[in-house]
């Protein structure tokens, strides 16, 4: 009983960070249909960038997103209006160029970050850090904790902007049909500006958010992209619930089998990638496949 | 509503218009003027580069030479979006519905975006007006995914209203509708011109197009063959010999008739 509290919470408090980071490239990908490669190198960035703040200001982690927030929501505008814009246009599957663009501008990151801050590992050490407290009887760290606050606040965001705003209603509407979106006047250029910025804003608060939990080196980054590709594979792409679902999914089978089975702890980056590969295969429309399946089987039956 | 050449400046005119794919030549120079107030067809046999004179007007293809003018400002090589924002607008072929909005969502978004840029209160009667005019008010609160084929054509014309247009281009709307569907589609033309659009239409249902235009243009393998009222285009011998086939066809005379 202890064990399944211990995991679900975990579960919980895990998925909304890993749902942050997928946010960030699902909304670019409906938007625009790029897979947005250099996610993982912005994420490394902004862990940087919050540490630079804190060792130089000493401003504390959390507060600095106060900061990072447009400051990387103007990076992304920056990064389409320069680099991203130039891509021919697509409609359907993502372009190689844009692929491999957005791969080159995440070495460019990687190396910037190796000239002003080494390759040495870096980690944020605040006087809460190392600090837990005990919720539902389970230990749980306050960073920890923190992290689930902000993820849940971007996540309300994000969710307010998308229903109840008209940018939302334009964003829901180039990624159900960007041809017919187009049709009714929607200014795809300057959406896909703002999308790339809060795309970005998005991979910043998760980087920000990673920075107070492991430490990091210019490499940071890839096996929580490849965790972001696993659930946005998961969730359908382009389901904002799916994304939701993929997160907790995933959230839940490393957690359970961390504390189920014997696999060691060091081979959760791999459950991300079998699962990666499980569903590819075997249900490549994602959980928005199987809950179709589902329906119509009861619906036949 | 007679058109009347040297009248008025045209609302849209377009001028030695030429789109190449690849060494093939859609259209080849195709020029015409249209009144505004007009009902415009345009006919013609399969790839005679109807639906490619369409996509070069609203700015989903980039014509290769040629000037197309909507009241004498250039609009050729504008993005789509940006046309529309002018108020010129087209429907597809085929429907492109956002599959997971309702009805009068789906319109909402031509009115929030669209020329009018309307917003609030005023956004909801420009939908609600839309919706009337289209015959859709008792599907408002449908899921734009289950409509009939038949809803969905006025859902598409429906959007394309709602973004407040001067100039509305259909591209056969009237596809695979039935007899009396087809009737309430050419008096929904006739309405939406009534309103004050100019309407620019592509249709196969040659009835439809010689019933309802006030001018007829006739594309052949992409280039203009013919131009006039619907009575001189169905009696033009070249139109006869290159789209409608048979110089006795008993229909021609029906329809003139």
């Amino acid at each position: 009983m202890q064990e399944l509290r211990e995991v679900l919470l975990n579960t919980l408090l895990a998925a909304g960070l890993y749902a942050t980071m997928s946010y960030g490239l699902a909304v670019i990908y409906g938007v625009m249909r790029i897979i947005n490669l250099a996610h993982a190198g912005l994420m490394m960035l902004a862990a940087y960038v919050t540490f630079a703040l804190y060792t130089r200001y000493e401003m504390d982690p959390f507060l600095s997103l106060v900061v990072v927030i447009p400051l990387f929501f103007l990076l992304g505008v920056l990064l389409h209006r320069f680099v991203v814009r130039r891509l021919p246009r697509t409609t359907g599957t993502p372009t190689m160029q844009s692929l491999l663009l957005l791969f080159g501008v995440w070495l460019v990151l990687q190396n910037l970050a190796y000239a002003l801050w080494t390759g040495d590992t870096q980690s944020i050490l605040t006087p809460y850090t190392l600090k837990s407290v005990t919720l539902l009887g389970v230990r749980v760290g306050v960073p920890n904790l923190l992290v689930f606050g902000v993820s849940a606040l971007s996540l309300l965001a994000l969710n307010f902007v998308l229903k109840r705003t008209y940018l939302g209603r334009a964003i829901r509407a180039v990624t159900q049909n960007r041809d017919a979106a187009l049709l009714s006047g929607i200014d795809a250029d300057r959406l896909s500006a703002i999308t790339f910025g809060a795309g970005t804003a998005f991979a910043a608060i998760a980087g920000t958010s990673l920075s107070t939990l492991y430490a990091f080196t210019p490499d940071f980054g890839r096996s929580f992209l490849l965790k972001a590709f696993c659930i946005i594979v998961l969730g359908g792409m382009e389901s904002f619930t799916g994304v939701a679902a993929g997160a907790l999914v995933l959230a839940f089978l490393e957690n359970a089998l961390a504390a189920w089975t014997p696999i060691p702890t060091s081979f959760q980056d791999a459950i991300s990638f079998t699962l990666l590969v499980l569903v590819l295969v075997a249900v490549p429309q994602g959980l928005p496949g199987i809950a179709r399946k589902v329906a119509r089987w009861r619906a036949s039956s | 509503m007679p058109a009347d050449a040297g009248g008025a400046t045209p609302i849209l005119s377009v001028r030695s218009l030429s789109k190449r794919f690849e060494g093939l030549l859609a259209l080849g120079g195709v020029s015409f003027d249209v009144e505004k107030g007009q009902i415009f067809g345009v006919i013609g046999p399969n790839g005679a580069g109807k639906t490619t004179l369409f996509s070069c007007i609203v700015g989903s293809l980039v014509p290769t030479s040629g000037e197309i003018l909507f009241r004498k400002r250039r609009i050729g090589g504008l993005p789509n979006d940006a046309v529309v924002r002018r108020g010129v607008v087209r429907t597809h072929q085929i429907v492109r519905p956002f599959r997971e909005m309702t009805v009068a969502q789906n319109v909402s978004v031509g009115a929030l975006f669209g020329r009018g840029k309307r917003r609030g209160a005023e956004a909801a009667s420009r939908v609600a007006a839309v919706l009337e005019t289209t015959g859709l008010s008792h599907r408002a609160g449908a899921l734009a995914g289950t409509l009939t084929i038949g809803e969905l054509k006025r859902l598409e014309i429906a959007r394309a209203l709602a973004t407040e247009p001067e100039v509305i281009c259909l591209d056969e709307v009237m596809g695979g509708l039935n007899p009396s569907e087809i009737l309430a589609a050419m008096a929904l033309i006739r309405t939406i011109r009534d309103a004050g659009v100019t309407v620019l239409m592509i249709e196969h249902h040659i009835h439809a197009v010689v019933g309802v235009s006030d001018r007829i243009l006739v594309l052949n393998f992409g280039e203009k063959i013919a131009e006039g009222t619907p009575r001189e285009v169905v009696a033009d011998p070249d139109v006869v010999a290159a789209y409608l086939g048979d110089e006795t066809n008993p229909l021609l005379e029906e329809c003139v008739s």
